[in-house]
Formats: C-alpha cells, sequence, structure tokens
C-alpha cells in the first residue's frame, strides 16, 4: 500500500468520523461549510498556486455555481443534478472568459481586471432582478440531500475526489507544464508550451471547481442573496489559499479548516473577533510566508522538495 | 440655453466634482503602485478614517473645544484627517511594506494590507458601532446659480483643494530635490541607491503622502459618504478601475480616468439609474483592458502587460 493510497485512506476515515466528534448541528453546519471552504480553496489553488495567475475574481465563479443551479432549479423545474451540471458548465465557460483577459494582462494588472469581473458579476446579481430577485434574494431553497450530514458527506466526499483529481493532476506532465508558466512564461513558451491555452485550461477547470462549491451553497443556507458573494469572499479564499501554503497540495485544505474554524473559536471574543482574524492575517503573510505548510515543514527539519 | 444642454453642463459639472474626489483617493494608489510596485488594498480604510477623523473635529474638537465657526472647523478638519491618514501610512509602511519588500513579491504585500483592512474596518466598528454617521460641511447650504445650472460652494471648496494638492505633488514632484529623487527610485531603485539616494526614506515619504491624501480625500468625501466603518470600501474597487483606466503607476493617466469617471458616473445616474454605476464603470475596465492594456497615457511598457 503506497504511503498515498494510506494517507486518502486515512483522509477517508477522518471525514466519515467528523459529524460523530461535532455532534451539535451548529458545529455540522459548520463542516458543511468547511467542505465547501476547502473545494473553494483547491479550485483558487489551481490557478493562483500552480499556474502562477493572480486571480481576485474567484467569488464570481461560486456565485453563478450558485445562481445557475438554484434557478434552473426553482423557475425551470430541472432536477438538481442536472441544474449543478448546467451551472458547472456556466462557471467554467466564464472562467474561459476571464482567461481571455489573462492571457493578455500579468500581475496586479489581472488582479484587479479579475476584482472587476467580480464586480461585475455581482452587479448583475443585484440589478437584474427579473431572473435574480435582486437584493431581495430567494428564499426556501431545499438541499439535494434532507440531513446536514449528508449533505456533510456528499460535498466531502466531492472535495476529496476533486482532491485527488486535483493531485493527480499536478504530478502529470500538465502539472510541470502550468509551473513553467508560473515560474517564467517566456521560457515557457520558448519550450513550445502554448501559455494562452494552458492558462485557459487552469482558469476554466478552476472557475467549474469554484461553480460546483457553489451549487451546494443554496441549498444548505436556504436563500440566496447577492451579499454572499461580495468581492470579500475573493479574499476570503485568497486567505485560505496564503495562510494554508500556495502551490501545494495540502496548504489550501489546510488553510480552509483553519480559516473556517478560527473565526468559529474566536466567536467568544465577541466583537474582537474579526480584529484578530485581520491581524492573524496579516502575520501569516509577516512571519510564515509559505504558509503554515512550509512553516511546518521548516519545523519538523524536512527540506522542501520542490514546490509540490 | 436649451434644456438638453444645460443638463448637459450641469452634469459635467457634478462630475467633476465627483472626479475630484475619486482623483484624491486614486492618486495615492497610483503613488504608491509608481514607486513600490504593490497595491494597498487598506487604502480605504485611510479613507474612512479621515472621514471619521474629520466627523469629529467638525462636531468636537474644532466646534466644542476650540470655538472655532463651522466653516473654519470644517477647513481644520482636512487638515487632522491628512495628518491622521499620514500618521496611519507610517504605521503601514512600517509593519508591512518594509518588512516584506525584500522579498520582491507581489502577492504576499497585497495580502497582508487585506488583513490591515479586515483589522482597521472591525478596530473602527468596535469604536464607532454600525448607525451610519453623519456631519455636513457648512459650505453645502451655499448654493450658486449661474443662469439655469447649480452648484453648492462645497464643490467649489472640493475642486478648489484638490486641484491644489494635485499641483502642489506636482510641483513637488517636478523641481524639489527629494521629488526628482522619488522619481529616481520609481525608475530604478538599486541606481538610485547608487546615486546615494536612501530609497528606503523614500519609499516611506511616497506611502506617507499618498496615505495623506487619501485622509483629506476622506474629509472631503465625509459629508457625502454614509459614513460606518465600511464607507471606504465603495469608494475604492472605482479607484482602483480608476488608477488602471488610467495606467498603473501614471498620475496623468489617474487624473484624467478620474475625472472621466466622476463625469460617466454622473451621465449614469442621469439616464440608468444610480444602481448601474459600478457595472458601467467595470464594464468600461474590461472594455478598456482588452483594448488598450497600457491605460489612458502610456508610458510603463512590457512589463505588466
Amino acid at each position: 500500500m503506497s504511503a498515498r493510497f494510506a494517507a486518502l485512506l486515512a483522509a477517508v476515515l477522518v471525514v466519515a468520523m467528523l459529524p460523530w466528534l461535532l455532534q451539535t448541528p451548529y458545529w455540522r453546519g459548520i463542516l458543511v461549510l468547511c467542505a465547501m471552504n476547502v473545494l473553494l480553496a483547491l479550485s483558487l489553488n489551481l490557478v493562483l498556486g500552480y499556474t502562477g495567475q493572480l486571480n481576485l475574481g474567484q467569488s464570481a465563479f461560486f456565485a453563478i455555481g450558485a445562481y445557475v443551479s438554484t434557478i434552473l432549479v426553482k423557475t425551470y423545474g430541472w432536477n438538481f443534478w442536472a441544474a449543478s451540471l448546467a451551472a458547472v458548465g456556466a462557471a467554467g465557460l466564464l472562467g474561459l472568459a476571464l482567461a481571455a483577459f489573462a492571457v493578455r494582462l500579468r500581475g496586479h494588472y489581472l488582479a484587479i481586471a479579475s476584482l472587476g469581473f467580480a464586480v461585475i458579476t455581482y452587479q448583475v446579481l443585484v440589478n437584474w432582478e427579473k431572473v435574480t430577485e435582486g437584493v431581495r434574494g430567494i428564499y426556501g431553497i431545499l438541499p439535494p440531500v434532507g440531513s446536514t450530514i449528508g449533505l456533510f458527506y456528499l460535498v466531502a466526499g466531492i472535495a476529496l475526489l476533486v482532491y485527488v483529481l486535483i493531485d493527480n493532476l499536478v504530478r502529470s506532465p500538465v502539472g510541470d507544464t502550468l509551473r513553467a508558466i508560473r515560474e517564467d512564461e517566456i521560457s515557457a513558451a520558448s519550450l513550445g508550451i502554448n501559455g494562452a491555452l494552458w492558462k485557459a485550461f487552469a482558469f476554466g477547470l478552476g472557475a467549474a471547481i469554484a461553480g460546483l462549491a457553489g451549487c451546494f451553497y443554496p441549498g444548505f443556507v436556504g436563500t440566496l442573496v447577492p451579499d454572499a458573494f461580495n468581492i470579500i469572499e475573493s479574499f476570503t479564499m485568497m486567505a485560505m489559499v496564503i495562510v494554508g501554503g500556495m502551490g501545494t497540495m495540502i496548504g489550501p485544505v489546510i488553510g480552509a479548516i483553519v480559516l473556517t474554524f478560527l473565526p468559529e473559536v474566536l466567536r467568544e471574543f465577541g466583537e474582537f473577533r474579526l480584529m484578530i482574524y485581520g491581524l492573524a492575517l496579516t502575520l501569516v503573510v509577516l512571519f510564515m510566508p509559505g504558509g503554515i505548510v512550509q512553516a511546518w515543514r521548516t519545523l519538523v527539519g524536512k527540506p522542501i522538495t520542490g514546490n509540490r | 440655453m436649451t434644456d438638453l444642454l444645460a443638463l448637459v453642463v450641469q452634469q459635467s459639472i457634478n462630475g467633476i466634482y465627483l472626479g475630484c474626489l475619486y482623483v484624491m483617493v486614486a492618486l495615492g494608489l497610483t503613488l504608491i503602485y509608481g514607486v513600490l510596485n504593490q497595491i494597498n488594498f487598506a487604502h480605504a480604510d485611510f479613507v474612512t478614517v479621515g472621514a471619521f477623523a474629520a466627523f469629529f473635529t467638525v462636531t468636537r474638537l474644532g466646534t466644542k473645544v476650540l470655538g472655532l465657526p463651522d466653516t473654519a472647523a470644517y477647513l481644520l478638519s482636512m487638515v487632522t484627517a491628512l495628518g491622521v491618514g499620514a500618521a496611519l501610512g507610517l504605521a503601514i509602511n512600517a509593519a508591512v511594506f518594509a518588512p516584506l519588500r525584500e522579498r520582491g513579491d507581489e502577492l504576499r504585500p497585497l495580502i497582508a494590507t487585506i488583513g490591515v483592512s479586515v483589522l482597521l474596518e472591525n478596530f473602527q466598528l468596535w469604536l464607532f458601532g454600525p448607525i451610519p454617521y453623519q456631519f455636513d460641511s457648512p459650505f453645502s447650504s451655499e448654493t450658486i446659480r449661474i443662469g439655469r445650472i447649480f452648484f453648492t460652494a462645497q464643490s467649489v471648496l472640493v475642486v478648489a483643494v484638490s486641484s491644489s494638492a494635485i499641483a502642489a505633488l506636482y510641483l513637488f514632484m517636478k523641481f524639489t530635490f527629494v521629488g526628482k529623487a522619488l522619481r529616481a527610485v520609481a525608475q530604478d531603485r538599486e541606481t538610485a541607491g547608487l546615486m546615494g539616494i536612501d530609497p528606503n526614506r523614500l519609499i516611506a515619504l511616497t506611502i506617507v503622502i499618498a496615505s495623506a491624501l487619501a485622509g483629506m480625500g476622506g474629509a472631503l468625501l465625509g459629508p457625502v459618504l454614509v459614513l460606518t466603518p465600511f464607507a471606504g470600501a465603495t469608494v475604492i474597487v472605482k479607484a482602483f478601475a480608476i488608477v488602471i483606466i488610467g495606467g498603473f503607476g501614471n498620475m496623468q493617466g489617474t487624473i484624467i480616468a478620474g475625472l472621466l469617471v466622476g463625469i460617466i458616473e454622473a451621465f449614469t445616474v442621469q439616464y440608468l439609474g444610480s444602481g448601474l454605476i459600478d457595472l458601467v464603470v467595470f464594464v468600461l475596465l474590461l472594455v478598456m483592458l482588452a483594448l488598450r492594456p497600457t491605460g489612458l497615457v502610456a508610458e510603463r511598457k512590457e512589463e505588466n502587460v
């Protein structure tokens, strides 16, 4: 049994046990949220960590997944799974649209362009009231499975599956291609790598995964309002990737778990909670530039091998 | 004057007034980018803090403590906001930009300033609460009327103050020794260092100037903002759009783009409704990026585009 298989098995076991360790409905809800955040962090890490594209617009794809799936179910009476498939497709296509900009822009320009993308998506959700109900929101949305535990197993299972898929992808020659673009686009091009094509691939796949996470969000909270997809959401996802360890597989997962539970653990600090959160984010970046993963590797004295 | 012409002139004046407010905020972002190649996401919160400083100067310090008349208290509030902004600039440079500068990485300072932004917003939320504050400039009630065109003394003051600030900045950059040194650092930090310029001090100075502008912008924006701890965030997304439309790090471009966005906003409100402002501005941004990614006034070349 290989080490990776053992790790996967351990992860499955931990996921299976979690709802029995945290038994209150409140904490089980947080677990669902955590699984969704893991999916989102994985999706952004593919674009940001592996392909090196500064993307501040990931919340747009999360929003598209949520709205397209909900509207198809509520207004057009589609089956949840068919609607989700369409929503994932729509988010992926929108990801390709953003990639069209990423092909021409770098660094901070891409950061602001993608931020603009998220702002436009948010504004469309607010203003296109005929379809989205605007700020009034859509109510009474049912989750695909009845119980919170069921929903957690579903989303966590999908997150595990996506993890394995991306893990295999970044170990394949495709992963080397993406990393080559991240390190130096011009050198990559001189090796015959079509930067535009692979950026489009990373953006499209990343967007589709964020859209997939979006499909489960409305059923979980029961309502859908544009404010859930404010640009702050993009920052939160980015914080998860950075705090955990960008460009590593396990980093964003750890980041998502830490940053989902940290605000909950800090709840007893009341109004100081978000102040501590902001401070923690700044301090992590200042003192642990490689995130938790790198700090851990330094601590146990393991050399950092590549950036896998 | 025909109705249409009067309307166009009126909205253009409103637009220039708004544009001047945006330029005050956007100029700081562009200054920092030009010298440091970094984005300060907490810039928005400097605007908010400036607005709160102005609020307390107008309602307490100026009128109650010093016993100044309303107009003098408002003018004083610009100075306190400027000072508070400068102090914040000094602090964020020491805490974030200076320690992270060595690593030459564009992402981490960005995230660190997002953290600072969350910290500042929630600190103000704790201090001031979520209920919006309101204060008015004594100049807002004085209306000036020329033919069928109306504007307030406040808008004249805003245009005058921001254009003097811009002019002062321009003269400083162009004609003083320190300004010249600053431009040298922006062009090539290492070579400037070899010429005996201390880049660290000049970078600190740039951040302080930029933040002071943001603070003062807060005092000017204060009367038109719904003043909550999150007020700056509504302005900053537009400021980012302006900075990009004008060409990152390009002062001239930022000023032109700021006025342009102000005017577009005024006409959007007139013809399409105020809910669509951000939509129109950001669609313009994306069109701009697709067609002319170097910005309105091309200066910086292949580097980022």
